[in-house]
């Protein structure tokens, strides 16, 4: 993991994007923080410290803005929004460009939106270097399809057998949606409470015209609130300020 | 109407059993998309949560002549736990080829379906580029057609991360973060694999891949 190759380029993030991102910094910096629960992801009934504490506000644009390191013009704000995993198949596999069974995406993502990571001695495989959080799966995976292990235990599993089944033929406005996914942890860890319906509900053209891109910086400076001294006194080059 | 009635479980576990096994309510802060959104699938806000239509994640890389894309889901799951097959559920994993990235010009329909044996199940697969018609065969095994391999089955969650860290260190503002904790070992998910020739996509720019569950009938 010592490099990061991707090379998608910069039209990822739309010309709205940017607008609505500037647009919900100031915002963050005149009170706009309403302090309530949505500055919380945890789904867990009670408030926690940093959901009521009054935000310092730090400016977390420039961990959006940063060009990564290894790719062709990439930033984190071009890989979450739209929030969808992108891949050039000319170039190697491997999170970023793409995300392997493998990848050490956390750490990555992290990395990318907690440092600076153009600062001399850091960069996107800080994190992943170290480790921040377990580098490998527990199971090791397979060299051929499908890859992934066999399941754990003994749980009960289909025959596997069967020529003809009982499928649904509906049309898809028949099916109403649940859940929606691109890149790792983005609803999960910088959509608050509040939206997380509407951004599993929304597309990634909804994403590409901004409409998330203010709750974004919101909870990313939020996280730096909290976490930004802490990085620092380890030694690290925050990409906030 | 307890979802009961809707699934249906490879292994017959009860429904209400199937929630309490899988996690503890609440207890999974963040993670790659497992138990998100809270309010849909996970049973600390939801008396019915949408365990089969809950992502956990979605994979898609390369090798030099092929194309994978891998969807885990209803999970991080018990080992004693069957997989969560539900007909009523359809699986999008969308990819945009060209710009501005939004769109899909391929759209795979991925559903599951009872068998006519007690505990059969098969998946079916859509819309795949250069596949004639659809992809139909029994969950558990690789089925090939038109170069195209898929995979449906019960495996390993193969995700690893230390959800608790990322979710103390929320709350209390310090780096939380243990390498040696990965919430996610010891568990398994449903999965689907497709295997697709490289040469039936742009040979080279952007792809932008995601994924999306939608349930029949409304949510539950």
């Amino acid at each position: 993991m010592g490099t990061i190759r991707f090379a998608a380029s910069r039209r990822a993030l739309t010309a709205a994007a940017p607008l609505a991102l500037g647009m919900a910094l100031a915002g963050c910096f005149n009170g706009g923080g309403d302090g309530g629960g949505d500055v919380s992801v945890i789904p867990t009934p009670t408030p926690t410290p940093t959901s009521t504490a009054s935000p310092s506000g730090r400016d977390v644009s420039k961990c959006l803005s940063q060009v990564i390191p290894g790719t062709d013009g990439a930033t984190p704000a071009s890989l979450v929004i739209p929030d969808t995993i992108k891949l050039d198949l000319s170039k190697p596999s491997g999170f970023p460009n793409g995300r392997g069974l493998e990848d050490q995406s956390p750490d990555i993502l992290l990395a990318v939106l907690f440092l600076d990571v153009n600062a001399p001695g850091q960069s996107p495989a800080t994190f992943a270097n170290l480790p921040l959080n377990p580098p490998a799966n527990d199971r090791p995976f397979l060299a051929t399809f499908p890859f992934v292990a066999p399941p754990q235990g003994t749980p009960p599993l289909a025959p596997g057998t069967g020529t003809t089944f009982n499928f649904r033929s509906d049309p898809d406005s028949a099916y109403v949606r649940v859940d929606r996914e691109g890149q790792p942890a983005i609803s999960t860890a910088v959509i608050g409470a509040s939206l997380k319906n509407a951004y599993n509900d929304a597309n990634p053209v909804n994403d590409a015209a901004g409409l998330f891109a203010p709750e974004i910086v919101k909870q990313l400076s939020a996280l730096h609130d909290g976490l930004a001294d802490d990085l620092t006194a380890l030694g690290l080059k925050v990409c906030s300020s | 109407m307890p979802r009961a009635t809707k699934v249906w479980f490879a292994g017959g576990a009860g429904v209400s059993a199937v929630a309490a096994l899988l996690l503890i309510p609440g207890q999974l802060a963040l993670s790659a998309d497992h138990i998100d959104p809270p309010a849909r699938t996970d049973p600390a806000f939801d008396t019915t949560p949408d365990i089969p239509a809950d992502i956990a994640d979605i994979y898609a890389f390369h090798d030099a002549t092929k194309f994978y894309l891998i969807l885990t889901f209803g999970g991080p799951a018990a080992t004693n736990l069957p997989a969560f097959y539900d007909r009523d559920v359809l699986y999008n994993i969308d990819i945009s080829t060209a710009a501005p990235g939004t769109s899909p010009e391929v759209a795979i329909k991925v559903k599951f379906g009872p068998g006519s044996a007690p505990g059969e199940w098969g998946v079916s697969v859509a819309h795949v580029p250069g596949v004639n018609g659809d992809i139909v065969g029994p969950v558990e095994n690789v089925l090939s057609k038109d170069g195209v391999r898929v995979y449906a089955g019960l495996r390993d969650d193969p995700f690893f991360f230390d959800s608790q860290g990322l979710k103390e260190s929320r709350a209390m503002g310090t780096i939380r973060f243990d390498k040696n904790r990965n919430f996610f070992g010891g568990k398994n998910i449903t999965t689907v694999a497709i295997e697709i020739p490289k040469d039936r996509f742009p040979a080279s720019g952007q792809l932008d891949v995601w994924a999306t569950t939608a349930r029949f009938g409304g949510q539950i």
